[in-house]
C-alpha cells in the first residue's frame, strides 16, 4: 500500500536575479493499494517524473509525505526502499557487467546472500523470458534487452511494491506485450502493488485497475477507465483524457478544434 | 559496511575489466620512469667512456709540435678535426670541443708572443659541453708549464708566481650525485599514480551520472556514505596497484643500467621501493578522493576529464617548482600533497634520512583532504543523481 499525500515540490532554476521558482508537482495526492495496478497518467511535464522520484525518496518533497506500508519515505528513506523495486526514468547498466552480475549487484546492495540473488536473477530471467542474455555482457544490448535487464534489477530483492516510470518507452509491441503480462502476473499470482506512469491511453486502458490523472503538477481526476468516462459523458478514453487533463484554453491552442 | 563493501567488489571488478584503458596507464606511467633511467644511463654512459678515452680533436696541430708533445706527455691522444667540424658542432654531431690552432702558433710562441688558441664549441651540443673543460685545464696546464719554463730560465722560483694553490673538494656523497639524474623519477612515480586514479575515478562518478546508472543506484536501501565509501576504496585500490607496479619497476630498471657508476650511485632496493610505497599510498588515496570530488559535479566523463585537467597539472608542477626554487627544501613543502611525496622521494634516493614528523605531516594532509572530499561527495551525490 503506497499512500501519497499532498506532494508539492518546487525547483529554482537559474542563478541570481534570473532565478525562476517552478512549480514541478503543487498538490498530487493517491492511494495505491495492493494487488491492484494503479496507472499515473499525464501528459508530459506533468510532474509524474518528479512525484516517483519523492515516492523513491530520491527527492525530498517541500510538503506532504509519502507513506509505504505506512513507513514515512523522508523519514526512513532505508527502511521504505527494502519493500519497494523502482524502475526509474534513468535505468543505465554497467556495460562492462553481464546481466547476471548487474542483477545481483542489486539484490547483493539490498542485503541478499549471494546464492539468494544468483537464483532469482535466474527465475526473473525465466520470468522476463531473457535467460539467453544473463550471461552476456550488457554492452550492446537492445534497448529491450536493457529494459528487462533493468526490470530484473529492480525486482530483484522480491519488493512488494513496484514502480515503474515509463516502462514500455522504446520497447516494441512484443516487448510491449510481454511486460505487461508480466504485471498482470505479478499483480495476479503474487498481490504486488503495482504503480507505473505513463502518457500512452492504451496502455492505461489495457491494464490499470485504478487510473491517477495528473497534470500542471496536481492530481486532476482519479478512478477506473469506466468511472472516468463516465464522468465526462465520453465514450472514448483519449477524449476524456484530453477533457480532464488540458483546459480548454490549452485545447483550443493545440490543434483549433472546439473544446 | 556491508554495503560498501558490495559496491567496493563490484567498482574493483568493472575498473580491472576496463583492459585497453588500464594498459595504456601501464604503459604510460609505469614502463616508461624504468625506460628513461636506462637511457640516461647510457648517455652518462658514454660522457664516462669519453672521459676514460682522454681524446682532444684539435685542428692544425701540424703547426704546433710543443703543443702535441705537451698533450701527449699527459696521455692524451690527438684526433684531427673533420674540416666540416663547425656544422657538425652546430648540429650537435661532433660531441667533441675542437682546438684551434693558427699556423703562426709555434713562431709566436718561441718569440713569447702568446699565440691565440680557439677552443670551439657549441652549447647545443651536450656532449661537446661535458668535455670542455677538460680541454681547457689541458690548455691551462700547457700555458704555466711554458710560463714554469721561462720562469726558471730568468732563475725565478715557481713559487713567487703562484701565490695560492687551489684545490678541490666535492662533499657530495655519491647518492646526492647520482639525484642529479635520478631527481625526475618521483615526478614519473607521481604522474602514475594518478592516472592510475583517474579513469577509475571519473568512471564511477562523472561516468554513471552519464550513463544514467547512479539514480537507480541511490534508490537501493544503502546509504549514500557506503555507497561513496565503496567506490572510493575502489578507486584509490587501483591508483594504489599502479603505485605498487610503478615503485617496483625501477629495481628490474637498475639491472640494465649501463654505466656502472651510475649503477653504483643509484642504490634503488626493496627497501626505497617500500619506503616510496609508504609515501605513494596516503597520496594516492587522497587524489582519488579529490578526483571523484570534481568529478561528481560533471554531468559526462568528458566534461569530467577537463575539470580534472587542473588537478593533473598542479600535482606535474609542483615538483618541478622545487627545481626553479633555489633556496631548497622549504618547511611548508611538506604541507602540500604531491610536492611533500616528492621531496621525500628525493631525499630517500639521496639517502637522507627521515624524522618521523616529515612523514606523519603528509599522512595528516592526505588523510583531511579525502575526508573533506568524501563528504562533499557523499553531500552531492544525490543531487547529481537527478540532474
Amino acid at each position: 500500500m503506497i499512500d501519497v499525500q499532498q506532494l508539492r515540490k518546487q525547483f529554482v532554476q537559474g542563478r541570481g536575479r534570473k532565478a525562476q521558482a517552478v512549480k514541478a508537482v503543487d498538490g498530487v495526492a493517491f492511494a495505491a493499494p495492493d494487488g491492484r495496478i494503479t496507472g499515473l497518467l499525464g501528459p508530459n511535464g506533468a510532474g509524474k517524473t518528479t512525484t516517483l522520484r519523492m515516492i523513491a525518496g530520491l527527492i525530498e518533497p517541500d510538503a506532504g509525505r509519502v507513506l509505504v506500508d505506512g513507513i514515512e519515505v523522508a523519514q526512513q528513506p532505508q527502511t521504505a526502499l527494502a519493500r519497494m523495486g523502482v524502475l526509474s526514468d534513468a535505468r543505465g547498466l554497467y556495460p562492462r557487467l553481464s546481466a547476471r552480475e548487474n542483477i545481483v549487484y542489486y539484490g547483493r546492495l539490498h542485503g541478499m546472500a549471494d546464492e539468494a540473488a544468483h537464483a532469482r536473477a535466474e527465475l526473473l530471467a525465466d520470468m522476463l523470458e531473457m535467460r539467453p542474455l544473463l550471461e552476456r555482457r550488457t554492452d550492446g544490448f537492445s534497448q529491450g534487452e536493457r529494459m528487462k535487464t533493468a526490470l530484473a534489477r529492480a525486482l530483484v530483492h522480491d519488493p512488494a511494491h513496484i514502480i515503474l516510470d515509463e516502462p514500455t518507452n522504446g520497447l516494441d509491441v512484443l516487448a510491449t506485450r510481454s511486460l505487461r503480462e508480466s504485471l498482470r502476473r505479478l499483480r495476479d499470482e503474487h498481490g504486488k502493488c503495482i504503480v507505473f506512469s505513463t502518457h500512452i491511453m492504451q496502455e492505461v486502458e489495457r491494464l490499470c485497475d485504478h487510473v491517477v490523472v495528473v497534470s500542471h503538477g496536481r492530481t486532476v481526476a482519479q478512478g477506473t477507465v469506466a468511472e472516468l468516462c463516465a464522468r465526462t459523458g465520453r465514450e472514448d478514453f483519449e477524449d476524456t483524457f484530453v477533457e480532464l487533463a488540458f483546459s480548454e484554453q490549452e485545447r483550443a491552442q493545440a490543434h483549433g478544434e472546439p473544446a | 559496511m556491508k554495503a560498501a563493501w558490495v559496491v567496493f567488489r563490484k567498482e574493483l571488478t568493472d575498473a580491472l575489466r576496463d583492459r585497453r584503458t588500464l594498459m595504456m596507464v601501464m604503459l604510460s606511467s609505469v614502463v616508461i620512469g624504468p625506460v628513461l633511467l636506462v637511457a640516461l644511463s647510457a648517455l652518462v654512459a658514454q660522457i664516462e667512456q669519453r672521459a676514460e678515452q682522454r681524446e682532444v680533436m684539435v685542428s692544425g696541430m701540424a703547426h704546433a709540435p710543443t703543443l702535441r708533445n705537451y698533450i701527449e706527455r699527459q696521455t692524451y691522444t690527438v684526433k684531427e678535426a673533420p674540416a666540416d667540424y663547425e656544422r657538425q658542432l652546430e648540429r650537435s654531431k661532433l660531441g667533441y670541443p675542437v682546438v684551434v690552432i693558427g699556423a703562426d702558433f709555434e713562431r709566436e710562441l718561441a718569440h713569447g708572443e702568446a699565440p691565440m688558441v680557439e677552443v670551439v664549441t657549441s652549447s647545443s651540443d651536450q656532449r661537446a659541453q661535458s668535455a670542455i673543460g677538460r680541454v681547457q685545464s689541458l690548455l691551462r696546464g700547457f700555458g704555466s708549464e711554458q710560463a714554469m719554463l721561462r720562469l726558471a730560465v730568468r732563475g725565478v722560483a715557481p713559487d713567487v708566481v703562484q701565490a695560492v694553490e687551489v684545490d678541490e673538494r666535492d662533499l657530495a656523497n655519491p647518492r646526492t650525485r647520482a639525484a642529479q639524474f635520478t631527481g625526475m623519477l618521483p615526478f614519473f612515480v607521481l604522474m602514475a599514480v594518478l592516472y592510475g586514479a583517474l579513469n577509475a575515478a571519473l568512471d564511477t562518478t562523472a561516468g554513471e551520472r552519464e550513463r544514467g546508472s547512479l539514480e537507480p543506484l541511490l534508490m537501493n536501501p544503502a546509504s549514500r556514505f557506503s555507497l561513496v565509501a565503496g567506490k572510493w576504496g575502489a578507486v584509490a585500490s587501483v591508483s594504489m596497484l599502479i603505485a605498487v607496479l610503478s615503485s617496483f619497476s625501477f629495481l628490474p630498471g637498475q639491472w640494465l643500467l649501463r654505466s656502472e657508476s651510475l649503477a653504483a650511485m643509484f642504490q634503488y632496493g626493496p627497501r626505497e621501493a617500500l619506503l616510496f610505497l609508504a609515501l605513494l599510498v596516503p597520496l594516492a588515496a587522497a587524489l582519488a578522493a579529490v578526483m571523484m570530488a570534481v568529478a561528481i559535479r560533471c554531468k559526462s566523463v568528458k566534461e569530467a576529464q577537463a575539470n580534472t585537467t587542473v588537478i593533473l597539472l598542479a600535482v606535474s608542477l609542483l615538483p618541478v617548482m622545487t627545481l626553479f626554487n633555489q633556496e631548497g627544501e622549504q618547511p611548508w613543502h611538506l604541507w602540500v600533497p604531491a610536492l611533500a611525496q616528492s621531496t621525500l622521494m628525493n631525499r630517500v634516493l639521496k639517502g637522507e634520512a627521515m624524522a618521523p614528523a616529515d612523514v606523519l605531516v603528509p599522512l595528516l594532509v592526505s588523510a583531511v583532504l579525502a575526508a573533506a572530499c568524501l563528504s562533499f561527495v557523499a553531500h552531492r551525490i544525490r543531487a547529481a543523481a537527478v540532474r
